[in-house]
């Protein structure tokens, strides 16, 4: 049997040693670059945007979902005498801006009252801008709220409890996230945090 | 001017006479013996190609759309309980929309195959995730709760999972069944609705993942029940790396018949 030299053991163990690094980097770069992008959120692949709305901005001004095409637009429907579910999901957002770096001007955070009895766009105004001050609130009347509500899947109901603040209110606590066409693209859960969402929104912004 | 001959005399016995085959390549790319970077690297990306291409011709994993989200509401059932779409979160649910005065032959009603993957549902696998059934009535003025049970019990339907509702609000039916699951109905006459009958598949989610149109041809309870198994598959397998997997069958449509 032919002896190999210690120079062609050399460019042989050299050889296998740069295969090995080229298929452990190949392997990391097809399972973190090229594979399909793994979502926090629930990406949806909607044609159709569910529908448009007409509501009351916190200035007082009537604003219609589809004045925003063109935008990413998020959608929260909450209440500002919600005592844990709507604040923590707020922050979330606001702490989700700044991670958008300069994507944040092409996104719009609504918040939706499902409690129209007692959030005025003054209060409305008061409460989101203190998350963002990008952040628009919005409100209207019961069956504008209805109309607004039923089609982004999202229910709530007046659920009456003794203190001062005499009733809260049940509600889905998903947000949405629409594309500049209008279609729903992605359903977070509650609980998503804004690292998350930051990430989730750059990629789909691509 | 003539040229003078090269002085050096050429080594027929060179040790690596191989190196001399790619001149060109050698220069961009360092060789291993007889492994070439170049081809390493034509071969990870041919390997890549063929695995992409594999999965769409093969679709290994099935999936369904996820078509929109299914509305929100509030109705009442048969027994006049309020009944809310959160109920049905993380369970499958199977929409059916029509109204109790729609009687076969002249009105096409799809009682009969809700019934039908009601009985059978047993026979699929659903990876222990409940599945519900719920019929909308869009004559909310006749269809009462009381009409509705009547209706139940008339067709068999077992009601611990299956919810027949309504609601005295006719505007939040339109709301629910028409703008939210955009599912067609028009009163003609007295008891008389000129409707399109579909069955809605909601996920978990909220999110619809079948729609049966039959208004031209009715949907088979076979294919309905082969569909509650794929989304029940996708939710109970998706997750950590298998959901990578599934994802890649969304981006290429790897959808079940």
């Amino acid at each position: 049997m032919k002896k190999l030299s210690i120079k062609k053991l050399w460019k042989l163990f050299v050889g296998i040693l740069v295969v090995a690094v080229i298929l452990f980097f190949g392997a990391y770069f097809v399972g973190t670059k090229l594979r399909p992008y793994a979502y926090h959120g629930m990406l949806m692949q909607s044609t159709e945007p569910p529908g448009d709305f007409t509501l009351i901005d916190h200035n007082g001004h009537r604003m219609q979902l589809s004045d925003y095409e063109g935008k990413w637009v998020i959608l929260y429907y909450g209440y500002t005498f919600c005592p844990d579910v709507c604040p923590t999901t707020m922050m979330q957002l606001g702490r989700m801006m700044p991670l958008l770096g300069k994507k944040a001007k092409d996104v719009q955070v609504f918040m939706i009252s499902v409690d129209p009895e007692r959030d005025t766009p003054e209060r409305m105004k008061e409460y989101v801008t203190y998350f963002h001050p990008s952040f628009i609130g919005l409100t209207g009347t019961p069956e504008e709220i209805a109309d607004a509500a039923a089609p982004f899947g999202i229910y709530y109901k007046k659920k009456e409890v003794e203190g001062a603040s005499g009733y809260l209110m049940d509600h889905t606590a998903s947000v949405t996230v629409l594309d500049p066409q209008g279609r729903v693209r992605l359903i977070w859960p509650y609980g998503t945090t804004a690292e998350e969402m930051a990430e989730d929104l750059l990629h789909l912004m691509r | 001017m003539n040229e003078q001959p090269d002085p050096t005399p050429v080594d027929v016995s060179s040790p690596e006479p191989e190196d001399e085959v790619f001149p060109e390549e050698r220069q961009l790319l360092p060789s291993f013996g007889n492994i070439r970077l170049v081809w390493i690297v034509y071969g990870i990306f041919g390997l890549l190609l063929l695995i992409t291409f594999g999965f769409v011709t093969f679709q290994p994993i099935k999936v369904l759309p996820r078509v929109r989200l299914a509305p929100g509401y509030i109705l009442t059932d048969q027994e006049g309980n309020l009944v809310n779409n959160e109920q049905f979160r993380g369970k499958l649910t199977l929409y059916n929309f029509t109204y109790t005065r729609c009687r076969p032959p002249s009105c096409r009603q799809l009682d009969t195959i809700m019934k039908e993957v009601q009985d059978r549902v047993d026979e699929v696998e659903t990876y222990d995730l409940p599945v519900e059934f719920v019929t909308i009535s869009f004559d909310p003025e006749y269809d009462t709760p009381e009409v509705l049970k009547a209706y139940a019990q008339e067709i068999g339907a077992d009601t611990r999972t299956w919810h027949f509702l309504t609601s005295e609000d006719p505007k939040q039916v339109k709301r629910v069944v028409g703008t939210g699951f955009q599912v067609y109905f028009h009163k003609r006459g007295e008891g008389d609705y000129e409707f399109i009958p579909t069955i809605i598949l909601v996920d978990g989610w909220g999110i619809v993942r079948g729609i049966y149109n039959g208004r031209v041809y009715l949907p088979t309870t076979d294919r309905i029940l082969s569909h509650l198994n794929v989304v029940a598959s996708e939710a109970a397998f998706s997750k950590g790396a298998n959901r990578v997997g599934y994802e890649a069958a969304h981006l290429f449509l790897c959808y079940a018949d």
